[in-house]
């Protein structure tokens, strides 16, 4: 079953596929709508989330407004899913630049690979004793 | 003749693929946040405030690993080594850029540095947009005791910032000159006793200074503050005072206070308000010729009276407006060959454009109350900012952490502060920890509780955001359209106090 995204009256109606938007982007999107619109999430089957944006009763917009924020409704879902890939992705390596940048050099340790100089010795093989 | 591939190995150097780590084009990504900038373009920002302007559509890119090391090959290179992605999972100099972060965040490193001492709540001038300052003879009631400038100065001491400034505000402060003369004193003999250092300011609008107030200044290395609004039909306007042009008293003032403590020992700070929205150019015309290096054009604070009052009532976007017109004038400035900034576009550049940071209360995270700036009102009441005591004019509490009777650790560290403390950091505020312009912007929870009445804020109708989305979002359109302005901007972010 197909879902089409339109605009039914004053009201903005999106599809999502759950398997290619997370639930947080959608959240995350809708917050900057809703100074301005109701904004609703549902799902239509297991696999679809609708979304859905009707102007404050103090917001009327036009056709061509409806048409403009359904366009912009649709990116911002794009742009939101892409943070949250971002986000999520990254998390333990921003967890890891914080710990360090405030630590006082716990978190520190010798850059991987194999560490040289020119003269030709090995550094890790010279032991202190 | 010496074979050159053999000399290459003879040396320590290795193969370029022996430094191909992900031979299959994959990368990792690290932190970083994008921005729709212009139709065309979009920026991306890593956790250090570093920045790529890349064509529409690159993120998407960048996200699905479509950037191929060979055909992509500026930008592949341009985003290892701007941190954008890296070829091993953890990469190999994550130090350097955790040191970078720290570098960002030294601001936090020393604690609160700004006390404000509400020395006189007494004022000469009736202003119509003005908070809180009474026309009165009244001292008692409305000046600072002796008794409370010394439990306050006991408790700036107790900072762990190496250095104090102690800045005096009024009212008009003046009018309890021999008050602050007790402070400056005091302060100075224990700053030398426990070897510390001291700066001292006195905000004041001049009106009532004279030679003796400034050599008093010279002798102690008193810095002056004043309010020059612009033009003398938009100051005078602003700043009433009975039976007297405001303005020309303020000139005079700021004359004579050059000619005795030096040009550099005196700034000036404009207010913007309805009045000045339609006069940009002049403003900043009136700075350039009393011969200031910069202004900062602020927006009128939504505290306190000022709300109340329709003259004052001016949405953002004519804020905006104002600030462009300003800035080209100031660029034109700038491109005469003058050094000539404008502050919040400065504070923002650093940002942007150096590896430091600058400790501005709003504009950092964690936000500069309590741990940048406190402020000792005349009443002995102790408030988070200068605007959460205009707050209190009205009868509305919230920032107050206690008085002056209260102990050091109950002041800066207790409920009060804690309940702040939840919300200012604008990396876990909603909206803010996925906008790319999180490491230039800051928190305001004073400002949140003030227009939206709760501290944590409510992004999408927010002025402050507003403001600095598009003031952030405006700078780099103008660095991107024309490499004279870019080089200005760099000039600007290079003069650096940190
Ligand atoms: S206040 Fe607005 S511009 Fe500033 S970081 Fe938050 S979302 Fe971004």
């Amino acid at each position: 079953m197909s879902f089409h995204n339109r605009i039914e009256g004053n009201e903005i109606i999106v599809f999502a596929d759950t398997s290619l938007y997370s639930k947080d982007s959608i959240f995350k999107c809708l917050y900057w709508y809703g100074d301005k619109y109701h904004a609703n999430v549902s799902f239509v089957d297991s696999n679809t989330y609708k979304i859905s944006l009707k102007p404050m009763s103090d917001n009327l917009i036009s056709a061509e407004q409806a048409e403009k924020l359904l366009q912009k409704l649709e990116r911002d879902l794009l742009d939101f899913n892409l943070r949250d890939i971002v986000t999520k992705e990254t998390k333990n390596i921003r967890d890891l630049l914080i710990a360090k940048a405030f630590s006082n050099g716990e978190f520190d340790e010798l850059p991987p690979g194999e560490l040289s100089d020119p003269v030709g010795f090995n550094v890790n093989e010279i032991k202190n004793d | 003749m010496i074979d050159a591939k053999h000399e290459r190995k003879t040396r320590k150097f290795k193969e370029s693929d022996y430094y191909d780590l992900k031979k299959d084009g994959q990368y990792f990504l690290l932190p970083f946040r994008f921005h729709r900038i212009t139709p065309e373009k979009e920026i991306i920002v890593n956790e250090v405030g570093d920045f790529l302007i890349l064509p529409t559509g690159t993120c998407e890119r960048i996200v699905k690993r479509q950037i191929d090391k060979k055909t992509d090959s500026e930008l592949y290179g341009d985003l290892i080594a701007n941190y954008f992605i890296s070829e091993e999972i953890i990469p190999p100099l994550i130090d350097v850029l955790a040191t970078r972060y720290r570098t960002k965040k030294l601001f936090l490193n020393h604690f609160t540095g700004l006390h404000i001492f509400v020395i006189s709540l007494r004022c000469e001038h009736t202003c119509h947009y003005c908070q809180v300052s009474r026309v009165t003879q009244n001292r008692d009631k409305y000046d600072m005791p002796i008794d409370y400038i010394d439990k306050g100065i006991e408790i700036m001491f107790k900072s762990p910032n190496p250095h104090v400034t102690m800045e005096f505000q009024g009212g008009e402060a003046l009018l309890a000159f021999d008050n602050i003369k007790h402070a400056v004193e005091k302060a100075e003999s224990i700053a030398k006793e426990i070897g510390k250092g001291l700066t001292k300011v006195i905000c004041t609008n001049l009106a009532i200074v004279t030679e003796e107030i400034l050599e008093y200044c010279k002798e102690h290395e008193i810095l002056i503050s004043t309010s020059l609004d612009g033009p003398k039909f938009i100051h005078d306007s602003n700043r009433h005072k009975p039976h007297a042009s405001s303005y020309e008293l303020t000139i005079k003032g700021i004359e004579l206070a050059r000619k005795i403590l030096g040009h550099d020992r005196v700034s000036a700070l404009m207010t913007t308000t309805k009045l000045s929205l339609d006069y940009p150019v002049e403003i900043v015309d009136e700075y350039f010729n009393m011969g200031f290096q910069g202004i900062f054009l602020r927006n009128i604070s939504p505290y306190g009276f000022a709300l109340r009052t329709e003259k004052s009532r001016y949405d953002t976007e004519k804020f905006l407006t104002f600030y462009k017109k300003a800035l080209d004038r100031i660029l034109e400035y700038n491109f005469q060959g003058h050094y000539f900034t404008e502050d919040l576009a400065r504070i923002f550049l650093i940002k942007m454009l150096s590896p430091f940071n600058v400790g501005f209360v709003d504009l950092q995270s964690p936000a500069g109350l309590i741990n940048g700036v406190i402020v000792f009102n005349y009443d002995g009441g102790v408030y988070a900012t200068d605007e959460s005591r205009m707050l209190a004019e009205q009868k509305d509490f919230t920032f107050k952490l206690g008085t002056l009777d209260d102990s050091y650790n109950e002041l800066f560290f207790g409920k009060k502060a804690q309940e702040i403390a939840e919300v200012w950091a604008n990396e876990s505020l909603a909206g803010c920890s996925e906008c790319a312009f999180q490491p230039y912007c800051g928190a305001d929870p004073v400002h949140n509780h003030a227009t939206q009445g709760d501290m944590y804020g409510y992004r999408p109708n927010s002025d402050f955001c507003q403001k600095n989305m598009e003031i952030i979002r405006y700078l780099i359109e103008l660095m991107e359209s024309d490499k004279k302005i870019k080089n200005i901007f760099q000039g600007w972010a290079r003069t650096v106090n940190h």
